[in-house]
């Protein structure tokens, strides 16, 4: 992919991750090492009146996926969002996003989404990535 | 606590974790990120890294498994563990950051803001870590804002 592939308000193409499960809730805490009990264990879940949630993390991790879907990790160096909503076992998110800003030192900013498929904004953040120019890659190429 | 303001400055004992590729493959899997370049050495190649790089939130997992664990934290900070929601994270990657890499972090409140609403107040709690390699380069810095509900 190339800086000049991508124009301002360009729409990534939607990734849209199967639904969460309780289990997918542990393996996250186990690799994350984020144990709170509120995200496994269902009756302090109950306690605090919200049930079990999701690890909001979780929930950035696919972010990040969405992200390194659309732009090879490699060309994205920042990543920043806003938790918004509680997310819950059962709920399939889908992360979107579009290009909000080019510069001129090839880097772009984007905007990226994670949703549920009901349209609730779950978390919301943006991304910034430097991609190499065809123009660089034409001089190199005719420097040879 | 009295003054949530007097955090500002605070820095944690540093600490250390080293990079771990079963590590990376097991957080890829947990978010269903099946991006092969965080499975195979050679697809990591193939997209321009020197062996396979971790996700771009991999740094929560140096943070909680080389630092400190969420209680341990609300008692250094003296904040009621309930009352705390995750509000902001940032991640900015500045190098490659790879398997047997040894990351030295320090971290430190940098900004506590105190808002006042009609359900009730709350502290926003900024906190920066920056990542060190072995060869003492900085390689990352993420920072945290963290929501205590008066």
């Amino acid at each position: 992919m190339f800086y000049e592939d991508l124009n301002v308000g360009d729409s990534f193409p939607v990734l849209k991750k199967e639904p969460i499960t309780r289990v997918q809730l542990v393996k996250y805490a186990g690799a994350s090492g984020d144990f709170n009990p509120l995200h496994t264990v269902e009756e302090v879940g109950e306690q605090a009146g919200t049930g079990l949630i999701a690890h909001g993390m979780l929930i950035m991790g696919m972010v990040s996926q969405g992200v390194t879907t659309w732009i090879p990790r490699k060309n994205v160096s920042k990543l920043k969002v806003r938790f918004q909503k509680m997310t819950k076992p059962g709920e399939a998110i889908e992360i979107v996003g579009k290009v909000l800003e080019k510069h001129d030192d090839n880097k772009i900013v984007g905007e990226v989404v994670a949703l549920n498929d009901k349209g609730e904004v779950k978390v919301a953040g943006t991304f910034e990535a430097k991609l190499p120019s065809k123009v660089e890659q034409n001089l190199v190429g005719n420097q040879r | 606590m009295s003054n949530v303001k007097e955090l500002i400055g605070l820095e944690y004992e540093p600490y250390s974790f080293e990079i771990e590729k079963g590590k990376i493959k097991e957080l890829a899997a947990a978010i269903g990120d099946d991006n092969p370049i965080y499975q195979s050495k050679e697809a990591a190649q193939e997209a321009g890294f020197d062996d396979v790089p971790i996700p771009l939130t991999f740094l929560q997992v140096v943070d909680t498994w080389g630092g400190y664990s969420f209680d341990e934290k609300m008692k250094i900070l003296k904040l009621n563990p309930v009352k705390i929601l995750h509000g902001e994270q940032e991640y900015e990657h500045l190098l490659d950051i790879y398997p047997g890499d040894v990351l030295t972090v320090n971290s430190k409140v940098i900004d506590v803001k105190v808002k006042k609403g009609a359900s009730g107040g709350m502290d926003l709690i900024k906190t920066e870590n920056r990542y060190k390699n072995q060869r003492g380069e900085l390689a990352a810095i993420s920072r945290n804002t963290t929501v205590h509900r008066h």
